[in-house]
């Protein structure tokens, strides 16, 4: 089945994405406004990825979180840095995998 | 009682089974994630600067136009794929020429660092894509594999021993019962050859 | 007992991933959008490049002989971290997989083996539990 692509992040960002031939773009400017945007891209029955940058996904906080705890199978939703290249302390993926398999596993190529 | 064990363990067995076979997709997964990580971290990076340079080169205000005026459009399929009860996306990136024009800027002349940028940023899109589709697998496995652990712990730790020391203690009773059984016959026994 | 009703719940789910029918090489190969359809309704979809694969180890005279998904038998009498692949065609591919000469009718693989074997063919590969 096909799905749209739509990005939430800064003006250059976005931009980037927009060139690339994403439509649905979201420049986040207050927190409120972007986390309606999101709620809405979360139930659209048309998009398929939503990408976010590690920023914006960090400044919404636990609000982003919960809803990626709660949220259906689709869209599926990434974080990706921007052209700063900021990333959040903790890893989800090596939190996940410690949890999982109790070990400390080094993914190359991660943070 | 002693099939409730059975039970037990056959169901503990294959709980494990299914849960070590988690384990072998889970890694597979996750070594697939960092090979395309990397590159596409890489390639993500590239795009940034490309843009940069479009912005000096080409103006921003410019740049900007270009971006709100493309017409090509990026769209995915997303099919689905079983993993042992959970069910994991394939996602794949489709082209979805909206106008005769690929890109389209417009009628603003194409330079090649508006070109250059949007080429990276169309790599990039693609490695992106991937990533989502294995980051999400990743944390589905991820999910039903604590689930299938929990199981597995709680059969093994609490479930069959509460059931085998169960049947012990019903095999113990029912022997003792017997051997009460036993010597109460041995006493009315003695009590009638007492009587004679 | 609860516990059993879990047990149970959890037994059935096992190959609850498992198609209604599996469908050959032949179909598959000259499908536009090979797939298989769970118990549920839930898609299945084979990729491309592995059936590929698989249609340069078999023989086309054997291509309607295949059916897909090939299944990683897992028994737990085996011994754990082992399962069985049925069926001379399928044994076929599996050894090739492996790197192995393989002409059995059954084969039992290990845990090893088996990350190589799902490794190579992710989706026309499955997982059976037998419960039985």
């Amino acid at each position: 089945m096909s799905f749209k692509i739509a990005t939430i992040a800064d003006a250059e960002t976005a931009a980037g994405f927009a060139l690339a031939g994403v439509q649905d773009v979201h420049i986040h400017e207050r927190k409120e406004g972007t986390l309606a945007k999101l709620d809405e891209l979360l139930v659209s029955k048309d998009v398929g990825i939503v990408f976010i940058t590690y920023r914006i996904a960090e400044e919404l906080g636990f609000e982003f979180r919960r809803r990626i705890k709660t949220k259906k199978l689709l869209p599926v939703v990434l974080r990706i840095p921007d052209k700063t290249g900021w990333l959040p302390k903790v890893d989800e993926l090596h939190e996940i995998i410690r949890r999982t398999v109790g070990a400390e596993i080094i993914v190359k190529g991660g943070s | 009682m002693r099939q409730r064990v059975t039970l037990a363990q056959k169901g503990h067995d294959l709980l494990r089974e299914k849960m070590d076979a988690l384990v072998i997709e889970f890694f597979e997964i996750v070594r697939k994630i960092g090979i395309v990580r990397a590159k596409t971290m890489q390639q993500l990076s590239s795009a940034y600067r490309s843009l940069s340079t479009c912005f000096a080169v080409q103006g921003t205000i410019e740049t900007y136009q270009a971006a709100r005026e493309a017409k090509k459009e990026v769209g995915v399929d997303i099919s689905t794929r079983h993993i042992m009860g959970i069910l994991v996306p394939t996602i794949e990136a489709k082209l979805v020429e909206r106008h005769a024009l690929a890109r389209g800027y417009g009628m603003y002349a194409t330079s090649s660092a508006l070109d250059e940028a949007s080429r990276d940023f169309e790599r990039a899109l693609g490695d992106l894509i991937k990533l989502a589709e294995l980051e999400e697998g990743a944390r589905e496995i991820a999910l039903e594999l604590e689930k299938t652990k929990r199981r597995v712990n709680a059969l093994e730790y609490v479930i069959l021993p509460n059931l085998k020391s169960m049947v012990k203690f019903i095999s113990m009773r029912l022997d003792e019962m017997e051997r009460e059984n036993f010597s109460r016959l041995k006493r009315i026994k003695a009590m009638f050859e007492g009587r004679e | 007992m609860s516990t059993d009703r879990i047990l149970q719940f959890e037994l059935a789910r096992l190959n609850a991933h498992l198609p209604e029918q599996r469908i050959t090489l032949k179909d598959a190969l000259s499908s536009s959008n090979p797939q298989v359809v769970a118990k549920d309704g839930s898609k299945h979809k084979f990729e491309r490049v592995e059936l590929e694969y698989i249609s340069k180890i078999v023989h086309a005279d054997d291509w309607d002989k295949l059916r897909l998904p090939i299944l990683i038998a897992v028994n737990p009498k085996l011994g754990r971290g082992a399962a069985e692949i049925s069926g001379e065609v399928e044994v076929k591919v599996i050894s090739q997989v492996l790197g192995k000469e393989c002409r059995d009718r059954e084969i039992v693989i290990y845990r090893p083996e088996i990350a190589v074997v799902r490794a190579k063919l992710p989706t026309t590969t499955q997982y059976f539990f037998m419960v039985g």
